[in-house]
This record gives structure tokens, sequence and C-alpha cells, in this order.
């Protein structure tokens, strides 16, 4: 019954697509999506919410064609809670394009096929969520590639749109094949497409065991945008809409996470190294995330790296949860997981509503370069204070969501339930470095938000055209409240989040989270009413107060271009980690006491680890290139690199013959 | 915590800060040959701001003017859980110097928005100065107070604090959080050698430049939230060097804690009178002392488990 629900849901967002593409008229053509993605969320939630109260997972089979055969599908509270917040949010995603867009559709761009694209997207979490079977599980993966894809190049006419999308295309497709050998060293070892039959396979301890998970974390590091696999990120999330980059940051791009979680049912008992390599790898992914969004000029870009920031953060929470599962500690274990999953939809609340306020300044004003903006609070209160709240949760402050879930993960990484010293100042070094995390962060967001809503407008070519259309508006609020109402009242998203920890740990008297997360209830009452009392009490104070202009020192001609920088915000922070952040300058400077020539300056920050990857990856090749280039001049070469060729594949062949009976 | 020592950590955490900012100001006084203000001052000061009209600059938005309250109210909720008087703190639950810590990250992004809502030059170089310099020492703190907890099987404020042991690895543990949280005290209540709180030099300033636009009662919420942030960080150091431990009468451990942190008021003061402010640039440097203190406490306490506990 819920099965078949999920089903038609499927099969109305097929049709909603194809109908917004047939469809005469833009207004028709969304109308089709629209109602087809309500229709579906409807559906989903009445199926998914069930679910995740009663804790029982529902499942069906449906007949098809070979290979699959049977295609089994299932619908457990893990599957459960990532579709409850999805789909819904890929609507408000939907609702939001309307405005968005408006101006490209006013000007005849047909809108049929991006919102054709969008419910696909819908359609790709249903396939994704539910599959009990890995080529099905890869169908709903390609799908969500390609619309992503589609979705990101929306302004294709610009080459460097194109070149963004390209690269995530061939970014998320490198990840594919590495989950594609993962799936194929599982079925030469299983015989089978079906996860029922990878469970046993990987839950006994191996070589190929732990090859597959290595695999297995690379391909959805892919997927997630985890360090040094995020190259694609920044680029595509500053070339695509916003709300298609707050879909991919916030949603789509969870389905990495997703994957880990489905993936770590099977291992059963993962090993200690699984969770420290979880730990490695995520706390190298926040770790440099968080610094590159501290140099970004480009608002979307910052919030870009800010999301390889935040998989990391999930990500250490999950390997908490590895290190509790593998000492056989269901206490931490819940813990790390709780956290990790609570942080996972935390981040989809306030990305996409950070995303969606980057969005809305950039239909304003046609930039999201932080350099040229300021004061837009005065021109776009509702666009501030959107922001406002998505920086104060993305940096994990209090009394929002963001502080909620990283609590948590504190508390598993400073717990004492370590087996030795060491282990446990491993965790607390993580811990530390979480907190490094945190502070950045708030570095990176008190310089967006400051110098992009506060202050004076630095560019006088930049006229914000005023504040976000209702349509946009909307989907912001609504995000807004998900941010505020799951900071206040953490019992809602423990809610969400607990079905799926218990499916993943057997701790069945284990009330971890609540009893942890209970007390700060009293520590935000005391400080939102400290607040309000002291705000309450100057009131009369402030309604005396005057007007006068901002101090400078006694300079009384103070101009725009006298603020601050973003560059010079974060300039002391860059010198401190000069390795990391590299500087490009471009510069033509004065010259002589009375300088006629016009003069410049231009900095830009570049990712100085990617960079260095790339360069080592192209000396490599051109190492390559060079011997490949003196083979057939030199004959002896040629002959030596045969005969090498040789005797490895004879001696693979006599290995493998000796090995396998 | 039973309702005296409830109404006596009020009582501390409210006078503390006047009590010790007078007692800075008063040693930085006798060191210069002067007088001094008497130890009350800085609450008649408040008081005379809180008399005052507010001027609020053209550029500001509501941002400014909620941004001290915020600040203020943060730093009154963080001092009820650090053990004012060393004994406990009524608002102590589990990881709850986790909650402490990010109180702090609150008001302080209050305090930078604050200043960047003015949109002065000066004021921005102050909030990033202020930024850059407690992303460098927020690790250190959690190390160190990591380190602490898991050596005294605690996870809140009171129980870890007051955790003594004969063991030297637990001395040399407290030594390394000691000099941590020194560094820390002085990065966050903006004192020498990190910042000079009483220059008006706007350049050289990280603290005081950003609530340079601020005034009347806005100003006496900033001033009293900073005195309050001074006076938890000095009760903290206070309870991490207090020799009477958990084992100790309440009351002795309490007057041992008092008397430290009038000690620790009048160090800052000589410290402020004898030594010069840091260069900018080698202020990233010093930091790295709190760091150093931090992994002193953890190595220490690897000794002292001996790779298995």
């Amino acid at each position: 019954m819920g099965m078949n629900l999920l089903a038609v849901a499927g099969l109305l967002l097929l049709l909603g697509a194809v109908a917004s593409l047939v469809a005469p008229r833009n207004s028709t053509r969304m109308g089709f999506a629209l109602a087809s993605q309500v229709a579906a969320t409807a559906l989903v939630l009445s199926a998914a919410l069930p679910v995740i109260a009663w804790g029982t997972a529902i499942e069906a089979t449906y007949r098809w064609s070979y290979p699959i055969d049977a295609l089994r599908t299932r619908l457990d509270p893990l599957g459960a809670f990532f579709l409850a917040w999805s789909l819904p949010m890929t609507l408000l995603g939907a609702v939001y394009a309307v405005g968005y867009l408006a101006p490209y559709l006013q000007k005849g761009r047909n809108a049929g096929a991006h919102f054709a694209l969008l419910n696909m997207v819908s359609l790709s979490f249903i396939i994704v969520y539910t599959a009990e079977n890995a080529l099905i599980f890869l169908f709903g993966w390609e799908i969500a590639a390609v619309a992503a894809w589609l979705l990101v190049i929306w302004d294709y006419r610009n080459q460097k749109v194109r070149f963004a999308g390209f690269n995530y295309l061939v970014s998320t497709h490198v990840g594919m094949f590495v989950l594609v050998a993962a799936f194929m060293i599982l079925h030469s070892q299983t015989a089978s497409m079906d996860f029922s039959a990878f469970a046993p396979f990987l839950s006994r301890p191996g070589t190929l065991r732990n090859v597959v998970f290595v695999l297995l974390v690379t391909a959805f590091g892919f997927k997630s945008a985890f360090f040094p696999f995020h190259t694609w990120l920044p680029r595509a999330h500053a070339a695509a809409p916003a709300h298609v980059s707050a879909l991919m940051s916030g949603v789509i791009h969870k389905a990495g996470l997703f994957a880990l979680l489905r993936f770590t049912l099977m291992l059963g008992t993962p090993e200690p190294w699984m969770g420290w390599f979880l730990l490695a790898f995520s706390g190298l992914s926040t770790l440099l995330g968080v610094l590159y969004t501290a140099t970004q000029r480009d608002l979307k870009r910052l919030l870009g790296y800010s999301s390889t920031e935040n998989v990391g953060i999930a990500g250490l929470g999950f390997g908490v949860g590895y290190l509790g599962l593998a000492w056989h500690r269901p206490g931490l274990a819940l813990v790390g997981f709780t956290g990790g999953a609570l942080h996972v939809l935390n981040h989809a609340f306030f990305k996409c509503l950070l995303f969606y306020a980057a969005g809305a300044v950039y239909r304003a004003t046609h930039t999201v370069d932080l350099e040229r903006l300021g004061g837009l609070a005065r021109k776009m209160p509702r666009t501030a204070v959107a922001f406002l709240v998505g920086a104060v949760a993305i940096s994990a402050l209090p009394p929002l969501n963001g502080f909620v879930s990283e609590f948590l993960i504190y508390s598993g990484l400073l717990s004492a339930e370590a087996p030795s010293g060491e282990e446990r100042i491993l965790l607390v070094a993580a811990a530390a470095l979480l907190s490094f995390v945190g502070a950045t962060s708030a570095l990176s967001m008190v310089r967006a938000f400051g110098l992009a809503f506060l202050g004076t407008p630095r560019a006088p070519e930049v006229h914000p055209s005023g504040d976000a259309p209702p349509s946009m508006a909307w989907p912001m609020g609504l995000h807004l409240a998900g941010t505020v109402v799951l900071g206040l009242f953490p019992a809602a998203g423990l809610w969400l989040v607990s079905p799926v920890a218990r499916l993943l740990v057997d701790a069945p008297a284990a009330r971890g989270p609540e009893a942890l997360l209970a007390p700060l209830r009293t520590g935000n009452a005391l400080l939102l009413g400290a607040v309000a009392l002291l705000l309450l009490a100057t009131l009369g104070a402030r309604r005396a107060a005057r007007r006068h202009v901002t101090w400078g020192c006694g300079y009384s001609a103070p101009t725009p271009r006298m603020q601050y920088t973003g560059t010079s915000f974060s300039s002391q922070f860059v010198q401190v980690f000069e390795a990391f952040v590299l500087e490009l300058r471009r510069e033509k400077l004065p010259e002589g006491p009375f300088p006629e020539a016009e003069s410049h300056v231009h900095t830009h920050h570049a990712d100085a680890v990617e960079r260095r990857m790339f360069e080592s990856l192209g000396n490599g090749e051109d190492l390559v290139r060079g011997v490949a280039h003196r083979i057939p001049e030199e004959p002896r070469f040629a002959f030596a690199a045969g005969l090498i060729s040789l005797v490895v594949i004879l001696a693979l062949l006599a290995s493998h013959a000796g090995g396998a009976p | 915590m039973t309702l005296p020592w409830t109404l006596a950590h009020l009582v501390t955490l409210l006078a503390s800060p006047i009590l010790v900012v007078g007692v800075i100001n008063r040693t930085k006084a006798r060191w210069a040959g002067r007088k001094g203000p008497p130890l009350v001052q800085t609450f008649h000061d408040l008081v005379r701001l809180t008399r005052k009209r507010p001027v609020y600059s053209g550029t500001t938005t509501a941002v400014f003017w909620v941004a001290p309250y915020v600040m203020l109210a943060t730093a009154a909720v963080a001092g009820l859980i650090v053990p004012m008087l060393g004994v406990g703190s009524p608002l102590s639950f589990r990881y709850d110097f986790v909650f402490f810590a990010y109180l702090w990250g609150l008001g302080r992004m209050a305090l930078m928005l604050g200043a960047l809502d003015t949109g002065s030059a000066f004021e921005g170089m102050g909030a990033s100065r202020e930024a850059t310099f407690s992303a460098l020492v927020e690790p250190a703190m959690f190390l160190s107070l990591g380190t602490l907890g898991s050596m005294a099987g605690a996870s809140s404020f009171s129980q870890m604090l007051t955790f003594h042991g004969a063991d030297p690895a637990v001395v040399v543990v407290r030594v390394g959080c000691t000099i941590a949280m020194t560094v820390l005290l002085q990065v966050e209540s903006a004192r020498m050698p990190v910042d000079d709180p009483t220059t008006h030099l706007e350049l050289t300033m990280v603290h005081e430049v950003m609530i340079l636009d601020h005034s009347g009662p806005d100003l006496a919420a900033m001033e009293y939230g900073a005195g309050l942030k001074l006076a938890t960080g000095s009760a903290l150091l206070a309870s991490l060097i207090n020799p009477f431990g958990a084992g100790s009468p309440r009351l002795l451990v309490a007057a041992a804690h008092l008397a430290l942190m009038l000690l620790i008021a009048v160090l800052v003061g000589t410290t402020e009178s004898t030594i010069a402010r840091l260069r900018l640039s080698a202020v990233p440097r010093y930091l790295l002392a709190a760091l150093f203190g931090a992994v002193l406490a953890l190595l220490a306490s690897i000794w002292r488990t001996g790779g298995a506990l």
C-alpha cells in the first residue's frame, strides 16, 4: 500500500514533467510541474511519515524486464527520513524558481524543460531512497546527476556556465565509475545486484570488503563534494541559478551521505580503521572547506565551499558513529549517527535559506560580488533577515539549529568512551578542529553578511531593485521557520532522526541524544528572555535617540570606498594560512610623487590545494608523455617496455592460476 | 546548587565585573604612581551612560542597536555556566562548556556585525582582527578543556574544574590548561599583550574600536558585557589554579576562589603596566602559546593513561 503511493507519486512526477514539456504557455508549464510536485509530495509524506513514526519498513516487488526481473523496493526509516524533507524542499525550490526565473521568462525563455527537470530530481529521490537493487540505485543516481547538470546550465549561452556544467558532469561521472567499480566487485562476489545479497558479504571482514568500503566512500565523497573531490562544486554553484545551487547543496548531494548510511547498514559491525578513515576524510573536508569560505568574493562560491565544510561536519558525526559501532559502545554510536543525520537535515534548512537569500540579492542587484555590494539591509530587509538567520545557524551558534547537531557531534567527540588514551586524544583533537571550523565559519559569515547587507553601498552602479517577490520570499520564510524551530525545539528534529539512528545502532534503552539536548532548552530560554528584557528596558532611550554620522576620527567626508573590503577583512586570517590560500595579484601601482597614469590592484584568492593537485597531475602527465615520445625513437626503450609488460601479464596469469583452484 | 549558593553566585556574577575592572584600574594607577579612581568607578560610569541618549549613525540598521544586548545577554548566560565561586554553577549540564564557548561566539558575532553596520573602516578593521584571533584561539580552548574533561571523566565545567588528583600528570594538565586559558582570557576580554583596552588610537585597537560608535545605554551594555566576560574568564582561571578541590569545605574553596580572582585582576593590571602591546603581526604567534599549553596538557594526559586505560 505505502509503496504504491510512492509509485503513483513517481508516475505523477513523470506525467507532470511530460506535461510541462509539451504544454503551450509558460504559466501552464509551471502549473503542471508544480501541481504534480504538490501531489507527489503529499503522497510521499503520507507514505514516509508513518514509516518514521512506527519505525517499520514497507516493501514491494514489481515485475520488470531483463536484466532486473524483479524490481525490489523498500522504504525503511532511513529512506523515509531523507524523502520526508527532500521532496518538500524540492517543491519549495520549484516555487522559488517561478520568481527567480521570471525576468528570463518574460523575455520568452521556455520554462518547460527546467521545471520538468525539477520533477525528475524529485523522481530520482524516490528511486534512490527506496532502491533495493544496485542497478535501480545507479539508475536513480544517474537521473539526479544528469538532471542537476542540465539545471546548472540554465544560462547555457554563457561559456563559463557551460564550462562549469561540463566540469560537474565529468566529476560526477568519475565518482560514478568508482561506484560502478564497487558494485562490480560486490556482484563478482555475490552473483547478485540486490542489496540484500550484498549485506552478508559486506558484514564479513576481509580485504575485498575494505576495498569496497574505500571505493564507496570515494564515490559518495564525489557526490557530496568532500575534499579533494569538491573541485566542481564552487564553479557549479556560482554558475547555477540560485534555487538549483540551493537544491544541489542542500538536498541533491545529500544522496551521497544517504548512500553512506545505506551501506553502513550492510556493513554490520565496521572495523575501527573505517571510523578513523571517515573521521580523517571528513576532518580534512571541513577544514579546507571552511578555509576557502573565508576568502571568496563571490557569495555563491562562498556558500558552495561551505557545503564541503558542512558535509564534513556530518561526516565527523558518522565517523564517531562508526567508532562507536566498532568499539561496541552503542551510546557513542547513537550520539554520532544522530548528530550527523541531524546535521544533514539542519544543513538542508539553512543552506537553502542562504542560497535563496543570495539569489534574491542577485535578482535585485545582478551581482553577487561582495566587493561591490553593501547596505542591502535597508533596501531588502526580508532578505537580510533571512541571510542573517542562516548565517547564525551555519556558524553553529545557539539558539538556532546548527548548534543542536554540532553539540551532539561534540558530545560524541569529547565523550570519554574511547577504549584507550591515544584514541581519546585523537577524538579530542577532532573536537578542537571542529571548534576552529566553527569560529572560522563565523568569520566568513560575518564577512559575507557584513559586506553585503551592512554599511553603505560600495559600487554606485549597483542599484537594488527591491526586496524578493512573494514567490521567493515564501520559500525563504519556510526555511527560516524550519531553522528556528529545529533550533528551539530539538525534539522535532530528533523525532525524524532517531528512527534512523536506531536502525543503525542496536541500543534499545539509550535515551542519549534527548537527554543531552534537554538542558539546552533552559539555556536558550534564558538567552532569549534576557535579550528581550534588555531590549524592552532600553526602549525609551532608543525612542529619544539622535541621528548622526559614523565617527570617522573627525574626518567629515567619508566615501563608501573607504569602508573595509572583503579582501582586507580576511587578509590577516589569510596571512596565517598562506599555504592553503593562494593570493593571485594583478597590479599596476602608481609611480613617482605625482602619478598620472591610471593604477589598479586586483586580488583574487585561488584554491591552492586544488591548483597543486592538478599541477602535479599535469606534471605526471608530462612525464608520461615525455617517455612515450622517446619510445618510438629509441628501439631499446620499446623493446624493454614490451618485455616488461609481457612479464607482468605472464606473472599475473601465473599467480591467478596458482591462487584460485 | 542550593538556593543560597545560587544567590551568592548571581551576586558575584553581577558585582565582579565592576570589582575586577576596579582592581585592575587601581593596580595600574598604583604602578603609575597615582591614587586611582574608587573601586566601583565603573558602576558610576555605567549608571551615567544609561541615563544618556544614544546617538545612531545614519548608516546603521537594527543590527547596530540589537547587538549590544545580544552580547550582554550571552555574557550573562555564559556566566551562569562557569563556577563563579569555584563550587559549582546554577546552570550545569553535560558538555556545558561547548554551550559556553558558542554563547561567547554568538556575542562575538553580534559585536562584529554591530561594528560592520557602521560602515567605518576602523570598525571593520577591529572586527576582522577579532574574528581572526578568536578563530585561532578557539581550538586551544577545546583541546585543553576536552583533555581536562576526559582526564577527570567529567563533562561539565564545574565538575572538571574542581577535579584534583595527586598524580603529577594531573598537575601538568592543569598547568597546560592554565596557559591556554590565560591567553584565551587575554584575547576574549581584550587585554595586554593582545589588545590594549585604554588606547584611543583606532588603528591599533581590536575590541575598543568595535564599540567606537556605540553610545548611551548601548555602550553601557557593551562595557558591562565585556566586564562580565573578563570576570567569568578570571573565575575560570581561578578555578583552575585553586588548590582546594571538591573535597574541601565549600566556604574555604569559595574564599580561596575569590582571593585568586582578585590576584588575577592584580596580575592583569601589573601586566598592563609593565608590558607593551604586541605588534599585530606578532599576535598570531603569541596565540600559538595557547595551543602549546593545550598540547602540553594533551601529552601529559597520554602519559598518565599510559596508552591504555
